[in-house]
């Protein structure tokens, strides 16, 4: 029999976790690739969807599927989820007990999901051969490619000050439907793959972007217009960006040979904030819901750590040898 | 579904390959029919009656289709099926043989455990066209298996219909854009398992008659497409994914291990795919092994095929078929009864494994056979990583080395570039490189087989060589170094797992001859020994071919071929022939005398002498004539 074809896609399995540490109040959630043990072999040792417990160790959560990009939770009930996977989009209505695909043949490579907070029955998703939308709260989808020059996109978020207003990350910069992803226009916006949208908790006006080569760009008129930040890495490859849910002008940003740095005072500095990381090769941040200003950190296969002092520490935060896609904090289960 | 059998089905006709091999239909048939049962009667064979830890799936499924060792047969696959899967659909089409095959044969508590394995296993579908191929054929007869049972007894909860339905959208697509557009994943010697396969699964076991019907035009079409450019079993010409070590020793592809099955090529074999087919009942139709022994004369084969998807850069020569752009891919062979010479355009056509040309030339050598010559720019980037799969551009190059080790190896043998271009008329080639300052291996490496003989450096800058019963001429536009193949120690020191396996039979003795220019290029001439008295005279005619070239700016050379033909080419624009532009806008699906096929058509005409055997996928019907002799 034949090898396998070249499968850049993820797996999943438990993971053993970091040392016990206080855990978030919610749910917190880690898409990842076990990459690291990957030898001869077109798929990673292990990956998937993985949940972190109360002792402060992943479980592996959901189906066992290759290429888990991310997972979204419907903001009013908790027990709907949605997986971003290689072949689809898994949806669960019962808090993960059972599981159904529920996109065709058509879609693959999904990357991203969003719920639209103030309707969440409408549904955003970003796959690496387009957008798709969804108004039944996931259970049937619709491609939604109108207006775009090049259809590849890897995030994918819902304005949470405007129902039914989407910014897009593409290869060709930043794209915003005002129709629930029925159409695009292309806001003024780096020429580049967008890597990573986030925008903060504190100020929805406030959105960041990491990009291929461009760096980071800040809005702070809710997408409309970007400026370039942070000209220490104004051409490096920006795969994490963060921003307090607390605090406005909070934000982080990492990226490949950069590792984390930060700014709190809204872009005008940074600070470089990887001392203590294994790695400079950062994939994922996120700062953790809560009363204090814990940030995350996924290096590449390096593991994953957090600072509960802006990244001047880290601690290990498990997750060793994985490549991290996305990390996803959501409230309790009912 | 229709089958039409206008004129002289089963009519015995006079054709005899040169061997005297007898070609009617009949012998065909009777012929396959004995290889099949062999196969068959090995694989039970293979089965140890006392020893449930040995024997392989197919084994199984073989001792269950034929009634033989039944109770040794369920033990083995209770042990097959006692640990959770993985592979994904190389778990699948193994497991829909069984189910399939087996059907009858099968216990209660196989059933069982079959079901749970559905229910239990989410198999990925993958990323590659085989792949999906691969994954909704067994998808698609798996759940036909069980058609009422519910979202709740499959691994995707989606019911068993839903996932029939999904499957069959899938796979008519593709036969659909196979048959319009070309192939993706496009004559590959080692992938065209992984389209005989589930063509073949489909064809045995589909309950819907159209379907199955289909299935089998499809693999008819697929196997076409493959014995027009073969010889004697081995594939040749341009290829969409090849290994290392297949793209040195035909002999070693499963598209020679199918050659005997199908066609009577080759050494016996008895493993894997050839065990699916056998079991399937699949039959190729008997023109197509007329075609693969009708090598009398030489011939031009023209194909149109596409690229991979493209997610990203897919550049301004793309196009979109439904909402994904792909590439043309224009291929060229030129099969003369002793060697083919097989080109594509050259750029990034196929992620990883391409071949942009080669040479491959008749042998008796066997398995330890490596009768190919061939060159390529060794190129990695995460530009092509990032243009093909979704991953990220600062770990795409680090994680295709993950399993194709050699990917970022200056010593690769397979592989695409963006930087080359290539223009080939008959039995000569023009191929040119601009390679860009910064390119990661800013070489061009041509392969000089160890089964070559007679190679010498000629004053003229000619280098020629002996293959067997070709002569070839390699002009090359800069000097290079002599290296030995895989100078890295890679693949010798067992880099890659599977794709060095046997590295001492197959990679050892061969050498390349590599050069830095970055502007750079070469002519190839070639031309059957037949042809000329002596080698000396086949030299001495090269010589006086006109040739001219230059790489002060791009690469550019103007050639007499010994045909006549006076190739132009310029890096970055159309080539000319005989002063005039080669019409690659018109360029056929299929075009040959063995075949025709327009763009867009979903026909295929497939000719030999009299006879026509036209697969029409669009109206899913084949159709079988003999033209009567013109008066």
């Amino acid at each position: 029999m034949n090898p396998r074809g070249p499968v850049l896609l993820f797996l999943a399995l438990a993971l053993g976790g970091a040392a016990a540490v206080p855990a978030a109040p919610g749910r917190f959630f880690a898409a990842v690739a076990m990459t690291k043990a990957q030898r001869n072999s077109p798929v990673p040792a292990d990956s998937g969807l993985y949940r972190r417990d109360a002792q402060g160790a992943w479980q592996h959560f959901g189906p066992r599927i290759l290429g888990v990009a991310s997972v979204a939770v419907h903001p009013a009930w908790p027990d709907l989820l949605l997986i971003a996977s290689a072949d689809g989009v898994v949806r669960s209505a019962d808090g993960g007990r059972t599981w159904r695909k529920t996109t065709g043949w058509e879609v693959a490579d999904v990357r991203s999901l969003a719920f639209d907070p103030a309707q969440p029955a409408q549904v955003y998703a970003a796959t690496a051969w387009g957008p798709l939308r969804s108004t039944d709260r996931g259970e049937t989808w619709q491609l939604a490619q109108a207006g775009l020059a090049k259809l590849y996109s890897q995030t994918i978020l819902a304005d949470r000050a405007q129902s039914g207003r989407v910014l897009l990350g593409t290869e060709d910069g930043i794209y915003v439907s005002t129709d629930a992803a029925r159409s695009w226009t292309r806001v003024p916006s780096p020429a580049a793959t967008v890597l990573r949208l986030a925008q903060s908790g504190a100020d929805a006006r406030r959105l960041l972007a990491g990009t291929q080569g461009r760096g980071a760009w800040l809005s702070t008129d809710g997408g409309r217009t970007w400026a370039a930040t942070d000209a220490g890495t104004a051409t490096a490859n920006l795969y994490a960006v963060a921003l307090s849910p607390r605090a406005a002008e909070l934000m982080a940003v990492g990226g490949w040979g950069v590792g984390v740095r930060v700014s709190a005072d809204g872009g005008r500095t940074w600070a470089d904030r990887s001392a203590g990381l294994p790695v400079k090769q950062v994939f994922l941040l996120a700062f953790e819901p809560g009363e204090t200003e814990r940030l995350w950190a996924s290096t590449f296969e390096e593991g994953a750590f957090y600072s509960d002092d802006l990244g001047r520490t880290w601690q290990a935060g498990g997750l060793d040898g994985a490549y991290g896609l996305d990390f996803v904090f959501a409230p309790p289960a009912r | 579904m229709v089958s039409i059998f206008v004129v002289g089905l089963g009519v015995g006709r006079a054709g005899t390959a040169a061997e005297g091999l007898a070609l009617t239909d009949a012998d065909i048939a009777h012929r396959f029919q004995a290889r099949r049962e062999w196969v068959l009667a090995k694989s039970i064979s293979d089965l140890p009656p006392a020893d449930p830890t040995k024997g392989s799936i197919f084994d199984v499924a073989a001792c269950l289709q034929q009634g033989k060792q039944r109770e040794a047969a369920l033990a083995r696959l209770a042990r097959i099926n006692q640990p959770m899967p993985d592979g994904s659909m190389f778990w699948m089409f193994p497991m829909a043989t069984v189910m399939l095959a087996g059907h009858e044969g099968l216990d209660a508590a196989s059933w069982a455990r079959i079901q749970e394995l559905w229910r239990s296993y989410w198999p990925s579908r993958g990323d590659t066209e085989n792949h999906w191929a691969l994954y909704y054929s067994s998808l698609y007869l798996a759940a036909q298996t069980f058609p009422e049972s519910g979202p709740e007894q499959w691994f995707n909860g989606q019911s068993a219909a839903e996932n029939m339905a999904e499957a069959r959208g899938y796979l008519e697509h593709w036969m659909q854009v196979t048959t319009s557009y070309g192939q993706g994943e496009y004559d590959s010697p080692n992938y065209i398992e992984e389209y005989v396969i589930p063509m073949c699964l489909l064809a045995g076991w589909a309950k819907d008659e159209g379907f199955r019907q289909k299935a089998r035009l499809m693999a008819d079409y697929v196997l076409y497409d493959y014995v027009v450019e073969s010889l004697d079993g081995y594939y040749g010409g341009a290829h969409s994914r090849v290994y290392p070590r297949q793209i040195v020793a035909p002999a070693l592809t499963p598209a020679s291990a199918l050659a005997w099955l199908l066609f009577g090529f080759g050494e016996p074999q008895s493993r894997g795919t050839v065990q699916l087919v056998a079991l399937s009942g699949y039959t190729p139709p008997p023109i197509l092994e007329r075609i693969a022994r009708d090598r009398d004369r030489p011939y031009v084969e023209r194909e149109l095929k596409r690229t991979r998807w493209r997610l990203r850069h897919a550049g301004p020569d793309s196009f979109v078929i439904g909402d994904k752009r792909t590439v043309p891919v224009y291929k060229y062979s030129y099969v003369d009864p002793d060697f083919i010479l097989g080109s594509s355009q050259g750029g990034l056509l196929q992620p990883i494994q391409q071949q942009t040309w080669s040479l491959l030339w008749r042998t008796d050598r066997g398995a330890r056979s490596a009768n190919v010559f061939f060159g390529m720019q060794p190129y990695s980037s995460p530009y092509e990583g990032t243009m093909y799969f979704g991953g990220d551009w600062d770990t795409v190059t680090d994680l295709i080395a993950r399993s194709k080790a050699d990917y970022d190896s200056p010593d690769k043998l397979p592989g695409g570039s963006p930087h080359e271009q290539v223009f080939q008329q008959g039995a000569a080639l023009i191929a040119l490189y601009d390679l860009p300052e910064g390119t990661r291996f800013p070489q061009i490496t041509t392969f000089f087989s160890r089964d070559l003989a007679d190679t010498t450096e000629d004053a003229s800058g000619w280098i020629f060589s002996r293959g067997g019963p070709v002569y070839i001429a390699y002009r090359p536009f800069a000097a290079g170094e002599w290296k030995p193949n895989d100078w890295t120690g890679l693949l010798r020191g067992g880099g890659g797992g599977f794709i060095s396996a046997g590295f001492k039979e197959w990679g050892e003795g061969h050498r390349c001859y590599v050069s830095g220019a970055r502007r750079n290029g070469y002519v190839v001439q070639v031309a059957p020994v037949r042809a000329y008295a002596t080698f000396a005279q086949f030299q001495q005619a090269v010589r006086a071919l006109p040739l001219r070239f230059s790489t002060a700016a791009a690469p550019e050379a103007t050639f007499t071929a010994l045909d006549g033909s006076v190739l132009h080419a310029r890096y970055g624009a159309p080539p000319t022939l005989n002063g005039a532009p080669v019409d690659y806008a018109s360029w056929p699906l299929f075009d040959s005398p063995y075949g025709q096929a327009a763009r867009g058509s979903q026909r295929l005409e497939i000719r030999h002498g009299a006879e026509r055997y036209l697969l029409d996928l669009g109206r899913n019907l084949s159709q079988q004539t003999i033209v009567p002799a013109q008066p």
